[in-house]
């Protein structure tokens, strides 16, 4: 039967938003559950839930008229009674366990679009068969006692689901479609556009000092929308958070996989998957993740033995942590490899004609060359700096998402690729300025200072125009070269943007002011002009765009390049 | 069938969606289903409910579980006229024969079709009229 004609077909994401974090929970448990055994240490904990939420995930697979799931999920409950009951049997078992969880998880995950084949599992089920029957040979005597297990000692599953529910017992959490929460944020975006419309519009009233009292009021009015639009904008974005770990707990079987691959030993460790971020971000997360832990396991990560010649444990950790600063969340991947090279990169980056100005770069000038593009996709990359294929590839994905992505590392002790994201992408507070008559959104997040030049304060060094800021030399663009306006006028003003490893000044000719803006990504099939990342509809109506200010801060936007297009 | 008070002691949300799905068909418009999340708060609600028609028990719940429930309402006389369903995913005979000593009215394995809990419910529901109108 096919799970479109079943009498709870209705219920499938249902089954997949309970079945799922419990299958996830089970391959993580059998992950950890290897290592343990491998290591000789307690496991108990890890274990104790296992038989109860395999039972749980066969139970609702089987009121889903899903055979195939419930059928695999029956077979582990089998597999894992004679891991449990023969300790002699875990060595083969535990392998056949973790494959076979994941293979769990990932049905349940392709559920909600496919119904499972059959011979989606068929192989794994005649390995586990043969694994059974090989083990029931052996001990023959003990074969009633192990298809009887005592199931009044079954324990199920953590707490965790029955927490969503109130204590009343009515269901505390809906299910609603994305693309309706993603109408209501436009048409909450449209509120916001008609609201700094009437602003602007009194903002001008009030110059002209008559009806003071209606003002009065029309701007007590106006207070009071502004504080609801500002708490139902919180309320809208709540509804689009989820919790990070819904991207990290896919990471454990990765690294698990991709380190048996390459004969090392790797443990993931991972913190703060708590954190909560906009479900667009989650979205978008899990492929340069992919990207950075698979290079970090291949490239990051020495063989066990070379780590051992090091004075380093065999086994090395990978961390996954999140953790969340005002309105940005932070991510980092840390291994504790081998390190970036610098002057590998160094050298690579002045072959390829991209080293920075300056004789003396830093070292996290040096790292960020590791983002160029051509940089790091050539193996013998790999054998340089330590990193494979791409990482432009995840600076770009990073970047689309109004984030940035930045590597620092010690020589023999490791990296940390930190990624600073926004919490939400569909709302931004934004300076807006003015450049040759058009206006420009910059994200307030990467804004460090705006300030007032003179043009005495502005120098030219290697055709490159420079300014002392804090006692530092940073560099300037003028915003008319980068964004394509005229580029004989002298700006007025001069907006400091930062990412994380440095800063870089844009001359702009007016600012005015914050303004939260909606963002309108751009139509991918017009091309994207280097300096912008997505657009704004301002109070007035006029259409702004949003600056790309991490690429603007990090200098790829060459003005040649900028006047060019 | 007459309208009637139900209640559901499952850890599932799932299980508890699947009951109203069943219970928002027609004959059994004007029903009441009540809805506990584990064994203890099953037993407040059956506790708080002389007036029940037929109870879902899961057998494999936290804090307390079915045989658990069974047990207690055995030991304290509560509301012996009020049916208990046990509901178990592939048991034994062995616990099929536990769950109908400890006073299990009757037993519903998964996966079970919407018309087996009919069934009951019609069982259930005549054996409440023949209770109330000897």
């Amino acid at each position: 039967m096919s799970a479109r004609e079943h009498p709870f077909a209705a219920l499938l994401a249902e089954y997949v938003s309970e079945c799922l974090p419990l299958a996830e929970d089970v391959a993580e448990r059998a992950v950890a559950l290897e290592r343990a055994w491998d290591e000789g240490t307690e496991a108990d904990d890890i274990a104790r839930p296992l038989k109860g939420t395999l039972h749980t995930i066969k139970g609702n697979s089987a009121m889903m008229g899903l055979p195939a799931l419930q059928t695999l999920a029956h077979r582990l409950e089998d597999l894992w009674g004679v891991l449990l009951s023969d300790a002699d049997s875990r060595d083969a078992g535990v392998a056949l366990l973790v494959r076979g969880t994941g293979l769990l998880a990932d049905l349940v995950r392709a559920t909600a679009s496919t119904p499972p084949a059959e011979d989606a599992t068929a192989s794994f089920l005649e390995e586990v068969d043969a694994f059974l029957s090989a083990e029931r040979g052996a001990r023959e005597p003990a074969r009633e006692e192990r298809r009887s297990p005592d199931r009044r000692t079954t324990e199920r599953r953590a707490a965790r689901a029955a927490g969503e529910l109130g204590s009343d017992g009515a269901i505390s959490t809906i299910r609603v479609d994305s693309r309706r929460l993603d109408a209501l944020l436009e048409t909450f975006g449209e509120a916001m556009i008609a609201q700094a419309g009437m602003r602007d519009a009194m903002r001008h009233l009030t110059h002209r000092r008559s009806a003071a009292d209606e003002l009065a009021q029309l701007e007590r009015a106006m207070l009071g929308l502004d504080r609801t639009l500002k708490r139902l904008e919180g309320a809208l974005m709540e509804t689009r958070m989820l919790p990070i770990s819904t991207v990290f707990s896919r990471f454990t079987r990765l690294v698990r996989d991709l380190a048996h691959g390459e004969g090392k030993r790797v443990r993931l460790e991972v913190a703060g998957g708590e954190t909560r971020v906009d479900k667009t971000v989650i979205d978008r997360l899990s492929e340069p993740l992919v990207h950075l832990v698979t290079n970090a396991v291949i490239h990051g990560i020495e063989r066990p033995e070379q780590r051992e010649a090091k004075g380093k444990p065999a086994e090395a950790v990978i961390t996954l942590r999140a953790v969340q600063r005002s309105d940005r969340v932070i991510l980092t991947v840390t291994d504790d490899g081998r390190g970036l090279d610098p002057e590998g990169i160094l050298r690579k980056a002045r072959a390829l004609g991209q080293a920075p100005a300056g004789d003396n770069p830093s070292l996290a000038e040096i790292y960020a060359l590791a983002f160029l593009p051509g940089l790091s996709t050539a193996d013998q990359v790999s054998q340089l700096s330590g990193r494979g294929v791409g990482l432009d590839v995840v600076a770009s994905s990073i970047r689309a998402l109004s984030g940035n992505v930045t590597v620092g590392s010690e020589p023999g002790r490791g990296t940390t690729f930190s990624l600073r994201l926004p919490l939400t992408v569909a709302v931004l507070r934004s300076l807006l300025v003015e450049v040759s008559h058009e206006r420009y959104a910059l994200p307030l997040a990467d804004v460090a200072e705006t300030l007032r030049v003179r043009p005495e304060t502005l120098h030219q060094v290697a055709r490159q125009g420079m300014m002392t800021w804090r006692g530092e030399v940073i560099p300037v663009l003028d915003g008319g070269r980068v964004l394509g306006g005229d580029t004989a006028e002298s700006r007025t003003y001069c907006v400091v943007l930062r990412s994380a490893a440095r800063h870089r000044g844009l001359l702009v000719d007016a600012l005015l002011g914050h303004h939260e803006v909606v963002v309108k990504a751009l139509d991918p099939s017009l091309g994207r002009p280097p300096a912008v990342a997505a657009a704004t509809i301002l109070g007035d109506g006029r259409v702004a765009c949003i600056l790309d200010t991490g690429r603007l801060a990090d200098g790829w936007v060459e003005p040649a390049a900028a006047l060019a297009t | 069938m007459t309208p009637g008070t139900y209640l559901v002691v499952d850890d599932s949300k799932l299980h508890h969606q699947m009951y109203q799905l069943i219970f928002g068909r027609e004959e059994l418009a004007g029903s009441t289903l009540l809805h506990a999340y584990n064994g203890r708060e099953g037993y407040e609600l059956f506790v708080a409910h002389p007036e029940l028609r037929l109870v879902f028990l899961d057998l494999n719940m936290p804090v307390m579980n079915g045989l658990e429930f069974l047990h207690r309402r055995r030991a304290e006389s509560m509301h012996p006229q009020i049916p208990v369903v046990l509901v178990t995913t592939e048991s034994t005979a062995e616990d099929e024969a536990r769950g109908l000593e400890a006073g299990a009215w009757g037993y519903l394995c998964k996966p079970f079709a919407p018309e087996q809990l009919l069934a009951l419910v019609g069982r259930a529901s005549r054996l409440s009229q023949r209770v109330a109108q000897p």
